[in-house]
């Protein structure tokens, strides 16, 4: 055996270690008590859970190697036929034993195995509903529209616009709870309303490092918020300083990303995600990443990436949520698990991508359809907003 | 003859006392003395048409008397053939009645100085004037009788100034307006008969000073009437005879509250045998009351407490002779001055109603159908004002001239008679008037909605009056 | 001879000058006061007007004193210590009802409301609505040992069932804050209904019960709903909104010991219907609200009035222990209402959904459940029942006493003096007045039940001025308004003695109008005795935020962000100007609907405006963005179409801004002495 050879052949051995350990001190909190307790049986009615080794074993071996990931399976799609009121999902959030997803026609809510309804009739200010959160503190539901934002209450809608008080728009993209403060990013700039001294703070290009005050998407944490700006980049915003600090691409307008990360990928942002000290920024041109000191860009030409064109991302814990116009994305960065419909068939499939190896596993069936706007997970189940309706996937447990 | 003899010696008897005490002291009429109207028992049985009987007393007199003091009465209205229905001012010092100093003058409502038995009339009309009352604006309501083509024969109230002048009439139905009194909220308490199409059962109905608001108050049982005059009790009690329609003049005391008159009614002599005519509150929830053991006998006054089985101590008697009604002769609380919303340069009045559609579920079948009313139809005494149609809410909205009685049936696409005609209405100038429903309970109050009747101009009544020109009344 | 003509000269020459000035001068005199008080009967008296509308000064002080003015009341678990809170004495007041006196006294915040026990006895909870705060006191010592912040307007408290937190509803904020007593934080703010008061935990400790006393805002006609909101009080979260329709002036709260009902006082306003008359509950209706915690959960409303006399401004009200009695305490009437709750159980049982809803509106049903009205002192409000049920304690509020009644005689038994003066000022019976109905047609409604707060109700209502269904008004605030003549919204009442004079007794209590000594005592107290509140939420310090500061650049400019000169009635400040901005003359800002009749409105004063929604002459704005966003686009209402979204926010900042100018310098001095009189 040549010296070099060798020497391949123990980086390899000390590789695969170093990947067995991770992939044991990884997966062994899923298998806990308090993960499968956190469960909702309502919301897995009638589903069994399905491990690992109910798959083809070289199934089983593929999904081992999405290593952190999570992969899902044993997906459900629900559409008009089971009581949406349109296959066009735009968002999706889980709010204990309920599910809320804002469609083209009206928020429907998902109970009990049941689906109700509301639109305008109920109360909603406009029935296309893109963005939904959750007040962790008060337990009320934030539903942005396209006729302005709805404060959803003990079973009470209130409406705020940009008629009736300091909404910077009616055509709201995005909305965001941080503790008492409720974010939203607009047609007309991004605003922060305060629910206990009822101001509005609204930031447009007139007080904020904007160059138009097109904005679709916001987050916040660590006492900061980060807005997605369109032609803008991301500007962040310390809440307690008040100051502003933006982030642009480098690189102008221009289509490619001429020096890897150098900064976000582009300045046609469409969403940020904060988590554990990561910011992810989504673009239609590709994804970044940034530490706090380091930026990093992501594509589809070199990492398992759906597509360049995002429409959302979500971030849980290490991992983020990638939501395309070509399928949904799941990474910590480093190893990718995107999900892809066939075109032909309701079968799809999950890409396992981990440096330079692809790998896939067949799902059936598999997401509803790959124009994906909303994603959101919880526990062991990972709910999807698309085009075609409204999936649900399930862990898919690693036991080993 | 009979009659002037014995009032040529009751006087007589009692004028020379009289004169005395004004000698005596500067007052003619004692304080805590009170004043009757005393009736020759002759002229009680008299069979002349029911609602004249009530107030034709001829021949009677008023005499004063203290009920504490063995004293016989003694006539205050000597010069005059008849004098009945008296009233005292606020301050305790005069003294309104009807009189006629000769036998065929018209009744005129006449005021007397209790200090020196001096007095003068204050109206000079031919036709009668009965039943007077002090007003706390100053001034007096009285019954006049009216007989014209608008409401064909009545017994209007009217008011006018103490000397006289401004003189109003404020009732427009074709009905008797009897006994009157002064409610302390300011109203008007009147024993009302309607006359068209036939005489119905009296009612007590209430109005303000002006005429305006006028509405049910109390209804007895069917057949009863309501003889003698009503006395509001200082707990806020109403009380009055109530007699059988054959009985005419006398019956059982009845309590009612002001608070709910409707749903109140006490007899307080169900246990009493013969007949009461009237009662006043005297003291210690007694009261001073007109009692007869039977028709044969004459009204005397007794002391009358309800919590006993019997007409009480006997208080004061006057052989051959009625005691029909009774007031203190003391200065007594002014009730509340009202104001009033009425202008006599405004030709009309408005009605609003909001739903004659209305079905209440609490008094199922008073005046509540099941078809759905789609017009009302305004009526006067014998013509038609026209033909309305209500709104989807059942609503409507009149402009009515006002001073005119009116009645109004509502109708069904068809143009039958779904309810009424209700009882009579009228409208003062500038009022304007309220009702939840056809033929709605008193004790109900409006939903609080916008009735859509009120989005549009007022409808003219009577329909073929297109246009008016009057004054416009901003009263906010 | 010289000496007698040294008297009769100058005596001669003051007998020619009388002579050649008296005339004219009561020529002048009486047309001064004809046109001052819109009569020509008024006896020529300068002090009606002159001495008693004084605000400050030493006549001010002569003519004035301090009163406690008892608002609400807690009783020791032993029923031997009343805890008393002083609205106007800015105090707490601990009462032993064995020797019927004041025993102890200790300051608290402005305008305390409420005082709470919690469970061991230890502490007092009082919220101090004008300071946003809550007075912790420790109640060994009998002092404030603590302060806690709370949101704007603090006013009903309750504690939960393990006592760990305290709910503090924030009456001017319309939320409710969670306060953590293990750190003495909020932990949260939950969102109520319009104007809440009143705060009560329902007996299995498992839910809260907030009552609203303002409708949430609708269109003129819509049916009125005022939110009761129910908070779980395992995760704190509001768990339901329950519209009470066509209610409002929901004060209070409280629960029958078996936990079967909860009970509401509340008032339903006929805002919709045109004011034409009184008779026959066309105006206001008083009643009590019940929520059947039990299946099936129903809200029932049961009317309180009768048909000729109403008990108007229910305010307290309280429970036996063993849930047979009621008593509602009847601010504008001076009484106590006694409930048989076994006879409201019985209607409610036997009556269908159609009847229950129907006894609403149904003046005679209160024959069958309401067995006493106990009369009181003046302006009865905050009620307690001792623990063995035998005593009810109620604070007359105007009275500065507390009656003491027993719930079996169901008799006044005796009264406690607070130890208050004992004259009763010029403006002081003014504010009595202004607080009973007895100058209504059968006591129907008080000047309070429209302006509650001496403020304004929210309410838009049809005055029926010239025709029905036209010219709907909004009610105003009568908080400071006697240096802003002329009044009404078209402006024709020159002085606060005409407003409430004969043409106010026409249209709106339609009886006995006041007597001058009444009114001289009415406008004493409207014109000296109603300050604003401070504007703790927006302007707490009288420094502005930048947005403030921007807004307040955007209200005083004089030319547009284009360069143009703005046209000077079409400036802000114009119509506008400080102290009071309204320059006090009519105006046409391009409101008048098709149902108003052809008129100019009179300018509004701006202070305090953020309380005080829905906005313009009809009430068509519910927030102030809408004037201009919705109702401002012909400019006429102030050149804003310049402005972008931020401006427009900055601008309507700098009007909350906008506070009582006595907070703003010494006055302030003058009118925390204010805040103390009447």
């Amino acid at each position: 055996m040549k010296k070099s050879s060798y020497r391949y052949f123990i980086a390899a051995i000390i590789l695969l270690a170093i990947f067995a350990v991770v992939l044991l001190l990884v997966k062994k909190p899923a298998l806990t008590d308090a993960t499968v307790n956190k469960s909702k049986p309502e919301v897995l009615a009638g589903n069994a859970h399905k491990d690992i080794d109910k798959y083809p074993g070289s199934s089983a071996e593929k999904i081992r190697e999405a290593g952190a990931v999570p992969v899902y399976g044993n997906w459900r799609t629900f559409t008009t036929r089971d009581g949406l009121p349109s296959d066009k999902a735009y968002t999706v959030r889980i709010d204990g034993d309920r599910v809320l997803v804002g469609t083209h026609d009206g928020l429907s809510v998902y109970q009990n195995g049941k689906w109700r309804t509301y639109t305008t009739d109920d109360g909603l200010p406009h029935n296309g509903v893109v963005s939904v959160d959750i007040s962790d503190l008060t337990g009320d539901v934030w539903i942005a529209t396209f006729g302005g934002l709805c404060c959803w209450s003990a079973g009470k809608f209130e409406t705020f616009n940009q008629f009736n008080s300091g909404m910077p728009n009616d055509l709201v993209y995005n909305v965001f709870c941080y503790g008492k403060d409720v974010w939203v990013a607009t047609g007309g700039g991004a605003g922060c309303y305060d629910t206990t001294t009822k101001q509005w703070k609204i930031f447009t290009e007139q007080n904020a490092p904007m160059h138009e005050p097109w904005t679709y998407g916001v987050s916040a944490g660590d006492g900061k918020a980060w807005i997605a700006a369109w032609g803008g980049g991301v500007i962040e915003y310390n809440i307690m300083t008040e100051q502003f600090r933006d982030y642009v691409d480098p690189d102008g307008f221009m289509e490619i990303d001429l020096q890897p990360d150098d900064g976000v990928v582009h300045d046609i942002t469409t969403a940020t995600a904060y988590c554990d000290s990561i910011l992810w920024v989504s673009t239609y041109f590709g994804m970044s990443r940034y530490d706090g000191k380091n930026w990093k860009g992501y594509f589809d030409h070199d990492s398992g990436l759906a597509s360049n064109f995002i429409n959302f991302v979500r971030a849980e814990g290490k991992v983020v949520f990638v939501c395309s116009d070509n399928g949904l994305s799941t990474t910590d960065g480093n190893t990718w698990v995107t999900y892809k419909k066939n075109d032909n068939d309701e079968n799809g499939k999950a890409i396992i991508t981990s440096g330079n190896e692809k790998k896939e596993i067949p799902l059936t069936p598999s997401i509803a359809h790959n124009f994906i706007i909303g994603v959101d997970a919880q526990d062991d189940v990972l709910w999807v907003a698309t085009s075609g309706g409204v999936c649900r996937g399930e862990l898919i447990k690693n036991n080993r | 003859m009979k009659l002037n003899l014995i009032s040529f010696i009751l006087s007589l008897s009692l004028s020379g006392s009289g004169i005395l005490l004004i000698s005596c002291n500067g007052r003619a009429v004692k304080k805590g003395t009170f004043v009757a109207t005393v009736v020759p028992e002759n002229l009680m049985n008299e069979n002349s048409p029911d609602d004249e009987i009530r107030y034709n007393l001829t021949g009677s007199r008023i005499a004063s008397f203290n009920p504490d003091l063995l004293k016989p009465a003694r006539v205050l209205t000597k010069d005059f053939y008849s004098a009945c229905m008296p009233s005292i001012s606020y301050d305790g010092e005069y003294m309104l009645f009807a009189g006629q100093k000769e036998k065929n003058d018209p009744w005129q409502i006449w005021e007397m100085n209790l200090n020196n038995l001096k007095f003068r009339k204050i109206t000079s009309i031919e036709d009668d004037c009965t039943f007077p009352a002090y007003l706390p604006d100053g001034g007096l309501v009285f019954t006049r009788k009216i007989v014209n083509d608008t409401i064909k024969t009545a017994l209007c109230l009217f008011t006018c100034r103490r000397d006289g002048s401004g003189l109003h009439q404020i009732t427009f139905s074709p009905s008797s307006n009897l006994s009157t009194i002064v409610l302390r909220d300011g109203r008007l308490l009147t024993v009302t008969r309607n006359l068209i199409p036939s005489p119905d059962d009296p009612v007590f109905i209430v109005m303000r000073p002006d005429g305006t608001k006028a509405d049910i108050f109390y209804r007895g049982e069917k057949g009863t009437c309501l003889p003698g005059r009503p006395n509001e009790t200082a707990d806020g009690n109403i009380i009055f005879a109530e007699a059988d329609i054959s009985g005419l003049s006398g019956g059982d005391l009845i309590s009612i509250t002001y608070n709910r008159p409707l749903h109140s009614r006490v007899n307080l002599t169900s246990e009493v045998n013969g007949e009461f005519n009237f009662a006043l509150p005297f003291r210690n929830d007694s009261y001073l009351a007109g009692w007869r053991e039977s028709d044969s006998g004459n009204y005397a006054l007794y002391l009358f407490d309800p919590s006993e089985k019997s007409p009480g101590k006997l208080i004061f008697t006057d052989p051959g002779f009625n005691i029909t009604d009774i007031v203190a002769s003391d200065e007594h609380e002014r009730q509340r001055k009202l104001p009033s919303e009425v202008d006599m340069q405004v030709k009309t009045g408005l009605l609003l109603c909001q739903n004659i559609n209305f079905i209440n579920p609490l008094s199922p079948g008073t005046g509540n159908h099941t078809t759905e009313a789609t017009n009302i139809e305004v009526l006067g005494i014998d013509t038609t004002y026209g033909l309305i149609p209500v709104e989807n809410d059942g609503s409507f909205y009149l402009k009515v001239m006002a001073d005119t009685p009116f009645r109004i049936r509502i109708l069904d696409e068809k143009g039958n008679t779904v309810n009424g005609p209700c009882s009579w209405l009228w409208l003062r100038p500038n009022e304007r008037r309220g009702c939840v429903g056809c033929h709605d309970d008193p004790e109900l109050v409006p939903f609080n909605q916008v009735p859509l009747a009120v989005k549009k101009a007022p409808v003219i009544v009577p329909v073929h009056i297109k246009e008016l020109k009057e004054k416009i009344v901003e009263l906010e | 001879m010289r000496k007698s003509l040294r008297i009769i000269i100058p005596l001669g020459i003051i007998g020619i000058l009388t002579g050649v000035f008296y005339f004219p001068f009561h020529k002048w005199a009486r047309e001064h006061v004809n046109y001052m008080t819109a009569t020509n009967d008024h006896p020529l008296m300068c002090t009606s007007c002159h001495l008693y509308i004084q605000k400050s000064g030493i006549i001010h002080k002569i003519l004035n004193a301090q009163y406690y003015s008892p608002f609400n009341l807690a009783l020791s678990e032993n029923g031997k210590y009343l805890y008393v809170v002083a609205e106007e004495g800015n105090a707490l007041l601990l009462v032993d009802t064995e020797k019927q006196k004041v025993i102890r006294k200790t300051a608290v915040g402005t305008r305390p409301h409420t005082v709470i026990l919690d469970r061991d006895e230890k502490r007092a909870y009082v919220s101090n609505q004008w300071s946003d705060n809550i007075s912790v006191i420790d109640l060994k010592s009998f002092s404030v040992i603590d302060t806690l912040i709370t949101g704007n307007g603090p006013a009903g408290m309750a504690l939960n069932s393990d006592g760990k937190y305290l709910y503090v509803v924030n009456s001017f904020s319309s939320d409710i804050s969670v306060i953590d007593l293990s750190t003495g934080t909020e932990e949260k703010r939950l969102t109520a209904g319009n104007n809440p008061a009143g705060a009560g935990i329902t007996p299995d400790g498992s839910r809260l019960f907030v009552t609203s006393r303002r409708t949430l805002s609708a269109p003129y006609g819509d049916t009125l709903r005022c939110e009761l909101t129910v908070v779980n009080n395992d995760n704190r979260r509001v768990e339901e909104r329950r519209d009470i329709k066509s209610a409002y002036l929901m004060e209070n709260v409280a629960f029958t010991g078996s936990g079967d009902l909860a009970l509401i006082p509340l008032i339903r306003p006929k805002n919709n219907v045109p004011t034409i008359q009184v008779e026959r509950g066309w105006m206001m209706t008083d009643g009590i609200g019940i929520v059947e915690l039990k299946p099936p959960g129903r809200t029932i409303q049961l009317l309180l009035d009768e048909p000729n006399t109403y008990y108007s401004d229910p305010f307290g009200i309280a429970v036996t222990p063993d849930g047979k009695k009621a008593f509602v305490s009847h601010a504008g009437v001076d009484c106590i209402s006694v409930l048989d709750l076994d006879a409201v159980r019985d209607i409610i049982a036997g009556s269908t959904d159609e009847m229950l809803n129907a006894y609403s509106n149904y003046l005679g049903i209160s024959s069958r459940f309401v067995i006493k009205r106990i009369p009181t002192g003046a302006n009865p409000k905050g009620l307690a029942i001792s623990p063995d049920g035998k005593l009810l304690y109620v604070a007359e509020h105007l009275e500065d006493r507390i009656a003491v009644i027993s719930t079996d005689s169901l008799c006044t038994i005796s009264n406690i003096d607070l130890g208050g003066p004992r004259r009763i000022t010029v403006a002081r019976h003014g504010r009595r007045l202004l607080n009973n109905a007895g100058h209504t047609f059968q006591n129907q409604y008080s000047c309070y039940t429209c302006h509650p707060d001496v403020h304004e109700d929210g309410l838009v209502y049809n005055m029926a001025s010239i025709d029905m269904g036209r010219n709907v008004t909004n009610t105003q605030s009568l908080r400071n308004i006697g240096d802003t003549p002329p009044y009404k919204w078209n402006g024709k009442n020159q002085t606060v003695y005409k407003q409430d004079g004969m043409r106010f007794s026409t249209v709106l209590t339609r009886t006995e109008a006041f007597s001058y000594k009444e009114l001289d005592a009415i406008v004493s107290y409207i014109m000296t005795g109603i300050p604003n509140p401070p504007d703790l939420l927006y302007n707490a310090n009288g420094e502005l935020t930048e947005a403030q500061k921007s807004g307040k650049a955007i209200f005083e400019r004089t030319h547009d962000f284009h360069g143009n000169e703005i046209p000077v009635l079409n400036r802000c400040v114009t119509c506008h100007p400080p102290p009071y901005y309204t320059n006090r003359q009519p105006a046409d800002v391009g409101t008048l609907a098709s149902t108003d009749d052809s008129m100019l409105f009179d300018t509004p004063h701006l202070n305090n405006i953020f309380a005080s929604p829905p906005y313009l002459h009809d009430g068509r704005a519910k927030t102030l963005e809408e004037i201009w966003t919705l109702y401002g686009k012909t400019e006429q209402h102030g050149s804003v179409n310049d402005l972008t979204k931020i401006q427009l926010n900055d601008l309507v900042e700098y009007l909350k801004s906008l506070r009582d100018p006595a907070y703003d310098h010494r006055e302030s001095e003058i009118l925390q002495a204010s805040f103390g009189h009447h």
